[in-house]
């Protein structure tokens, strides 16, 4: 066969296909590449994913906990976790944040509902208004959101503030039950109908 | 079924169950055993996964909160504090200094195996030589958890992918499947990997694009035959992202 010599030094690295791109530009593709990268343990990687995921994780955190200490603990669990299981997001549908927002919520809810005291004490927390999200985040994911919130103004007034709350919050059916002074069995009625119209709503 | 069970005689079908737990309402333990489904049965877990992504866009209203700067290290020091003390991290990048000395003997072991000829091989020409805009990528596919090893050559001008088998044997009675992965899409099978230590695959002009674009291949085991869903199932035994050779 005809080979060539090659020089050894052509191959001594190979360059990454995308430069690295700054805080403001992320794009899904490259949050995906940087949790691939991270289940292969390239620790830059892993650097990189929490320079640019870190805070809104830590908003998940803050948002459903409602207690800082608490919510910086739990971020820390959820970065251990991404470390060891990134290589779940393979299997997965969901685009690259909203697998790590899911992985982080998930975990948060987990704390909430293991907690001894009576989940929440601030009450008026739960209430907090959704501030705009910012003209970025729009542009990207706008539409989308746009949509579901269409389909929860579908919904009775009450039942739609349930969904949001539950979702944003972590409420549980206990606590929204006694919120809304509806048994708990009602509650869940409610939720569940709920959510079937909203499935509904977002499928037409 | 368990969860189901413990909730008395109402039959909860389990797409409600999928939605309560993205929801989020459910109290602990059935949380606990939702959770348990979703590892062990990957039809539950998609349903799970349908909710969190209809669900998904609710989520922009969570705002973005700086963590305190210390909150890293802390997280570093749980991680890596037992086999590195400082800034080092030689033990991480000579594995990968190896692992890529690997990748290149396998790259020249595959470039015999598949009787490329070398003329027509665009492969040790710089960057910007390519012929036609044609692009030449190489991706080692591994995963720490496993010793399953393929080193994956994408030919752009014959929509060709090259698999070399490297290391690591498929599980007895199951097959290994490859799937590229393009941004929040859905992953795609390039189908079961055929035994053997070279293979050749064919591809479809849009998921060559999609290559192009910097889509990543994953390996999954899967049932012999492959997914029967036409999504991955099994675990990810292997993968990895395209670079430019």
């Amino acid at each position: 066969m005809n080979v060539p010599s090659i020089p050894p030094a052509a191959f001594a690295t190979f360059p990454r296909k995308s430069t690295t791109p700054s805080v403001q530009t992320m794009t899904p593709d490259e949050i995906t590449r940087l949790i691939f990268r991270t289940a292969l343990k390239e620790r830059a990687a892993f650097d990189l994913l929490y320079r640019h995921t870190s805070a809104k994780l830590f908003g998940v955190c803050l948002r459903i906990l409602q207690d800082r200490a608490e919510a910086e603990e739990a971020l820390q669990e959820v970065y251990v976790k991404l470390w060891t299981r990134a290589d779940r997001f393979a299997a997965s549908e969901l685009s690259p944040i909203s697998w790590l927002v899911a992985v982080a919520r998930n975990h948060a809810i987990d704390r909430l509902r293991a907690r001894k005291k009576p989940a929440r004490e601030l009450d008026e927390a739960t209430d907090i208004a959704d501030p705009a999200p910012d003209p970025e985040t729009m542009a990207v994911a706008g539409g989308e959101r746009r949509r579901i919130d269409a389909c929860l103004e579908e919904l009775e007034t009450d039942r739609a503030k349930a969904v949001r709350g539950a979702y944003l919050n972590g409420d549980s059916y206990a606590e929204l039950a006694a919120r809304f002074g509806v048994p708990l069995n009602t509650m869940r009625t409610w939720l569940r109908r709920s959510l079937i119209s909203l499935r509904e709503c977002l499928e037409r | 079924m368990t969860t189901a069970e413990h909730n008395g005689p109402e039959r909860r079908d389990d797409d409600m169950v999928a939605a309560e737990y993205v929801l989020g309402v459910l109290p602990a333990d059935e949380r606990a055993s939702v959770a348990q489904r979703i590892a062990t049965e990957p039809d539950f877990a998609r349903l799970v996964d349908a909710w969190e992504s209809r669900l998904a866009p609710m989520a922009e209203a969570y705002q973005p909160v700086e963590p305190p700067a210390a909150l890293k290290q802390a997280i570093d020091r749980r991680l890596f504090a037992a086999s590195a003390p400082a800034a080092s991290r030689p033990g991480l990048w000579s594995s990968l200094a190896l692992w890529r000395g690997l990748a290149v003997a396998a790259l020249l072991a595959l470039a015999v195996y598949a009787g490329l000829t070398y003329t027509s091989l665009p492969l040790f020409q710089q960057p910007g030589q390519e012929q036609g805009g044609a692009q030449r990528l190489i991706a080692s596919l591994a995963h720490d958890d496993t010793d399953v090893r393929y080193l994956v050559i994408y030919d752009g001008a014959k929509r060709d992918v090259a698999l070399s088998h490297v290391a690591g044997d498929r599980p007895a009675g199951r097959d290994f499947e490859l799937w590229t992965i393009e941004g929040d899409a859905p992953p795609v099978s390039l189908g079961v990997i055929p035994t053997g230590s070279s293979v050749h695959l064919a591809l479809s002009e849009a998921l060559g694009k999609a290559i192009e674009r910097g889509a990543v291949f994953a390996i999954t085991t899967e049932p012999l035959g492959g997914s029967p869903s036409g999504a991955p199932t099994g675990p990810v035994v292997a993968l990895g992202d395209l670079r430019e050779i």
